[in-house]
């Protein structure tokens, strides 16, 4: 393309929404050649009628989940066990850090920076080498755990966060009326921290679908290692990564429609 | 409130008792464990030559595979960030244009970036780059060329010319990913300036192009540098996962070793000690950083 050319694309897409996005589409079918082309160079085979296999079969009339079904079904396991403890050990590092408590504050802050300041994949060895033998935890469990104190790390910034942003005033409102502490948590704190942590709380539970990912590098049997599994067998890659990276993002891009929806929601009532 | 607090004498709760005793029973139980039950001999001798030994004919220190690896991380990172910063700008620019087929170019590779597990878009990247775009880029020429300072290039960005190929689709993977994330930083830093600034920069008769320029980005630039910094170190630890497409970085090394030596506890406790210390350097150096720009600002 040259310069009067770029120019008048340009110029064509300011005119109206639907030119533009037309304008969209077309680059986009565009990419999709290139890649085609790409593969069709390669002498790659497209074998995309071999795919609904390994997310259903059929027999006798009823129908039951296929491979990357399975693995769906492990990382949301995963998923959901990792909700529950990040939560839990979420706020327990956030009342900590909150505390008086100076060993608590320390322990908090400790964990904090350890678990920052290394990579994810280098905690899931040191947790598979060296402390699931000390422990004795199987696969499964050692990724839930690694997960979780990874995810924590944030969810107890996000916790902390919401508590702080509480304005003083409030506290000072509740003692005025005589509230105890924890009273003053429950009653006035709470109701009003807790929808400003239910966005960014659901963001990192997208956030932890996408890094269970990671589990695969010890043969966790979820959707990602499904995924290699049926590759080995069969070289199917693009297929076998697209559908797979189809099927994260539906999950994921869902849930980020449902934050996006929360937080208005927030906005609205604030 | 930290000096307040110092001030007073510490004081002791039922929270640190409890604190302190979960601590100690955790060391005793792990301690039991590997001496009793797993009968773990350590060795850190056997392990420590793998970061740099003695060279016994000069009698010089060679850096060994993990210090090796640790360059070849710190290599990824430097480089990846200024390739992401730029892609992160265009893309940045690109997703406030007022441009509709921008904005939604721009969104589209954003969105899809950041939903999809890192591991999943390495591994497709890879696939496709090193069959496809590796060739296209003439890569493998470059580093075969014959010139002394294309050679001198490859060595300084790769450190190994026959591995360059494989870092450069490494590189390309890690920017792709991390640029996404950085058109947001751009993007929230731009958007920032109050919109006062622009229309002043217009009733001044500048173009938008001029307004951008010389009022907004110099303003949005020092917003946009603290969370790039911590980009920088998000990176450093991302690179890890390209270890599993091969880039012989410090994760990549640190498995060689590992399964090598069989001296696994050493290995990666070693292996995330150097981590840290890279990344909480790089914080403290940045913090530092920023409290000096915060300072000539006033």
């Amino acid at each position: 393309m040259n310069r009067t050319q770029v120019r008048r694309w340009w110029r064509l897409s300011q005119q109206s929404p639907w030119i533009a996005t037309l304008q969209f589409l077309i680059f986009m079918a565009l990419v999709m050649w290139v890649v085609l082309r790409g593969a069709a160079e390669m002498g790659y085979q497209w074998q995309w009628y071999n795919i609904p296999e390994y997310l259903w079969k059929e027999y006798k009339g009823e129908l039951y989940p296929g491979q990357l079904t399975k693995g769906l079904m492990v990382t949301l396991e995963m998923t959901f066990w990792c909700t529950i403890f990040t939560l839990l050990v979420g706020l327990i590092t956030a009342l900590l850090r909150m505390s008086n408590s100076w060993s608590g504050s320390l322990l908090a802050t400790i964990y904090l920076e350890v678990v920052r300041n290394t990579p994810l994949l280098v905690q899931l060895y040191l947790f598979y080498f060296v402390l699931s033998p000390i422990f004795g935890v199987d696969r499964f469990w050692t990724g839930v755990i690694c997960l979780t104190f990874y995810e924590a790390s944030f969810v107890a910034e996000i916790i902390r966060s919401g508590i702080v942003s509480v304005d003083r005033g409030q506290w000072e409102a509740g003692d005025a009326v005589g509230l105890s502490r924890r009273d003053a948590y429950r009653f006035i704190v709470l109701p009003q921290a807790v929808p400003l942590m239910l966005p960014p709380l659901t963001g990192q539970i997208i956030n932890l679908i996408k890094h269970s990912a990671i589990v695969s590098v010890i043969a966790v049997a979820d959707l990602t290692t499904e995924g290699r599994n049926i590759i080995a067998d069969t070289f199917m890659s693009f297929e076998i990564w697209f559908t797979v990276a189809g099927i994260y993002l539906v999950i994921t891009l869902t849930l980020s429609v449902f934050v996006t929806w929360l937080e208005r929601r927030v906005r609205v009532r604030t | 409130m930290t000096a307040g607090r110092r001030n007073k004498k510490t004081r002791w709760s039922w929270i640190d008792l409890l604190v302190i005793a979960a601590v100690i029973a955790f060391v005793v139980f792990v301690v039991v464990r590997v001496e009793t039950v797993l009968r773990y001999t350590w060795n850190w001798g056997h392990v420590m030559p793998f970061l740099a030994y003695v060279d016994e004919d000069t009698g010089r220190w060679v850096t060994n595979l993990l210090l090796e690896g640790l360059i070849l991380t710190m290599r990824l990172a430097v480089i990846g960030i200024v390739i992401s910063a730029l892609i992160g700008v265009v893309m940045g620019l690109c997703r406030i244009s007022n441009n509709l087929f921008l904005r939604m170019v721009a969104r589209t590779y954003v969105e899809l970036v950041r939903n999809t597990p890192p591991l999943v878009f390495i591994f497709i990247f890879y696939f496709f780059l090193s069959s496809q775009l590796m060739p296209l880029l003439g890569v493998d020429d470059l580093a075969r060329s014959d010139s002394e300072f294309v050679q001198w290039m490859v060595r300084m960005v790769a450190g190994d010319p026959s591995l360059f190929s494989n870092f450069v689709a490494g590189l390309i993977c890690l920017s792709l990913f991390e640029g996404a994330y950085i058109t947001e930083i751009v993007r929230a830093g731009i958007q920032s300036i109050p919109r006062g600034q622009w229309e002043a920069g217009k009733s001044m008769g500048l173009s938008g192009f001029d307004v951008m320029r010389n009022v907004i980005l110099p303003q949005a630039v020092s917003r946009i540098m603290p969370p790039l910094a911590n980009q920088f170190i998000i990176l450093i630890k991302d690179s890890s996962i390209v270890s599993l497409i091969s880039i012989q970085e410090l994760t990549f090394m640190a498995v060689e070793v590992g399964v090598s030596t069989s001296r696994v506890f050493e290995v990666w406790i070693l292996t995330a000690v150097m981590y840290f210390v890279i990344c909480y350097a790089c914080v403290i150096v940045f913090n530092w950083l920023e409290r000096r720009a915060e300072r000539s600002k006033r």
